[in-house]
């Protein structure tokens, strides 16, 4: 399993990936370090209530960890979607797979890899951008490590998802279906902000299922909890603060059972995937 | 099943079915120890789909088999045995070294054996000069040849090889023909599935024809293709005596004879080689010069094209005569 592992790392690194997602975080990080550093500059003319301007930093991080969610999400699932259905494609595993090894090695040695490679890009530019705006703004979240967690967990989420498809479906089918389970729970985590706004329990309730079908939704608003100051997150847990904050509306951190769950869930469809690799006719 | 010892392949009644469509329906075989067992047949025949079922990349629909006296697919006897696919394909991104450096270590080598068994492979197919150059860079046939690298790590007992000589120019397909021979003096079993039927005339020591998913001939050369048919002899020096031993054996003269007394190439039918040194001395006793002597049978080509159209006739598709 580790040779497929460390196979994964090297293609990676050699495929120039790992050069691409750098010179993009580079990018990111410059930019948005200029604009928070523009925007401190010109809160700096003004008397400051720090109330404000913790206020508007953290609706900007929000957004940008938002933003940076979603290019997660999206490059996850594509980063594994041709995973294992690309190799059987171009032949590659033809050579590989009658070697002495389990088919459930190649899927574990690849998830490994990839799982390696969003973790560490999580942490990396996650990091680098809450310390950049740290350094400019003077401002840092209330629990950016647990942020980041969350943010790495929902990539995870993704990454399995569509590892599972690839054991199956040409990459880029398996890539559609997982953005857009991705973006179904999307969907379903507004319809429950709104549903808990107008006092609907029923979409409440179906919302509620669409996020354990899917957790992303779920785990993204545990990064919204952990990056949201107290105060916006007490709010939240009201109709009136739900309606103003709209979809950024969190009332609090996800339950454990929901962490457990979803936990379970990754497990649960990276075993699938393993099962499905092993039935398939090569 | 129990595969007798001296069996490197048995299979019964293996199929396989895709869908709707059935890959193969009755693959039927045994292929010995230390032999070179040649794999023919059409195109869409089932030759890959059952070099992937005796691999175990593919599960079959019914019928079982052994390879190595294990079940198909067993991971133990795969670590004995080395795959060149029909779409050979290796990581671009790497260097030979790499590849071969990779698939040694999923072989289980220790590291200090990796690259020195690595190196004995480039040397076997003549890679060392560019094994430090990426895959990426190499042409089709470097990349067979490398393929060909990847099936021989770890001396395997059995290696299966599908269309090992399809990127290479004559001379590659030479130094192939040379590593076949190779492998049967080192009693390395080898399955090659050719299209090229004088290469498998020239390396195989039995063969089988698939045709429609099901094995319909099997044998060595000589029970497929049957001894010699014809003789064909240059004679010169044919007074009377000869000319009517010629008529009683139905010699037939390729051409008038020259007035000259150049000598002439005729045919005689016979019923098997073992009858040639009777009709030569016939004829030596009746006066003739006897300057050449060639015992003729059917290529392998010739007999592969009519098995195929007998088994055409038999399935009631009647090939078109194209004269």
């Amino acid at each position: 399993m580790l040779a497929i592992t460390s196979l994964t790392l090297r293609e990676a690194s050699r495929r120039k990936v790992v050069a691409a997602a750098v010179a993009i975080a580079i990018v990111l990080i410059g930019l948005t370090g200029w604009g928070f550093w523009k925007l401190n500059a010109s809160l700096s003319g003004h008397a400051r209530d720090p109330a404000l301007v913790a206020g508007t930093f953290s609706v900007l991080v929000v957004m940008l960890a938002y933003m940076f969610s979603v290019a997660l999400a999206i490059g996850s699932a594509f980063l594994a979607a041709p995973a294992l259905s690309a190799d059987v494609d171009s032949g590659l595993l033809l050579a590989i797979l009658p070697r002495p090894l389990r088919r459930a090695d190649v899927v574990l040695g690849k998830w490994l890899g990839l799982a390696l490679l969003v973790i560490a890009f999580v942490l990396a530019v996650g990091g680098a951008e809450l310390g950049v705006i740290r350094l400019i703004a003077h401002y840092v979240p209330p629990h950016p490590l647990t942020a980041l967690a969350f943010l790495a967990a929902e990539s995870l989420v993704m990454l399995t998802l569509a590892l599972f498809f690839s054991s199956r479906l040409a990459p880029i089918a398996g890539g559609i279906i997982a953005i857009a389970l991705f973006g179904l729970a999307w969907i379903a985590g507004i319809a429950v902000t709104l549903a808990t706004t107008l006092g609907n329990a029923a979409l409440v309730h179906a919302g509620t299922i669409v996020s354990l079908i899917v957790p992303s939704d779920g785990l993204w608003r545990g990064a919204l909890a952990a990056l949201e100051p107290a105060v916006f997150v007490a709010s939240g847990a009201t109709a009136e603060g739900a309606r103003e904050f709209g979809p950024f509306a969190v009332s609090g951190p996800p339950p454990a059972a929901f962490l457990i769950w979803s936990a379970a869930w990754a497990m649960a469809i990276l075993a699938a995937a393993v099962l499905s690799f092993a039935k398939r006719d090569i | 099943m129990t595969v007798a010892p001296d069996y490197a392949i048995e299979t019964i009644g293996l199929a396989k079915r895709y869908r709707t469509a059935m890959a193969l329906t009755d693959l039927t075989l045994t292929v010995r120890r230390g032999e070179i067992f040649g794999f023919l047949g059409p195109n869409g025949a089932g030759k890959t789909t059952a070099v992937k079922l005796l691999l175990g990349l593919t599960r079959p629909t019914s019928g079982a088999g052994e390879v190595l006296s294990a079940p198909l697919g067993d991971r133990a006897v795969r670590r004995r045995i080395g795959y060149l696919p029909e779409l050979f394909r290796y990581q671009e991104w790497l260097d030979a070294r790499e590849v071969l450096g990779f698939h040694a270590r999923l072989l289980g080598l220790a590291t200090t054996q990796r690259r020195d068994e690595s190196e004995r492979v480039l040397s076997i197919v003549g890679l060392t000069a560019r094994a430090h150059d990426r895959v990426g860079t190499y042409s089709k046939g470097m990349q067979q040849r490398l393929g060909l690298a990847v099936a021989l790590l770890g001396s395997p007992t059995l290696v299966f090889l599908d269309e090992p000589t399809s990127a290479l120019d004559p001379l590659g397909r030479h130094d192939v023909r040379v590593l076949i021979e190779g492998l049967r003096a080192a009693g390395t079993t080898v399955f090659l599935n050719s299209h090229l039927l004088t290469e498998v005339e020239r390396v195989c020591d039995r063969i089988a024809v698939v045709d429609r998913g099901k094995v319909v001939a099997a044998g060595s050369l000589n029970e497929l293709l049957g001894s010699a048919s014809l003789v064909r002899l240059q004679l010169g020096g044919i007074g009377p005596a000869a000319r009517d031993v010629l008529a009683r054996i139905g010699a037939r003269s390729e051409r008038a004879a020259a007035a000259n007394g150049t000598p002439v190439w005729y045919s005689v039918p016979t019923e098997s080689a073992d009858a040639i040194p009777a009709i030569v001395r016939q004829i030596v006793a009746a006066g003739a010069a006897v300057f050449a002597v060639e015992p003729q049978r059917a290529t392998l080509e010739e007999r592969f094209l009519e098995i195929l159209t007998e088994e055409c006739a038999v399935a009631g598709n009647h090939v078109a005569d194209p004269a």
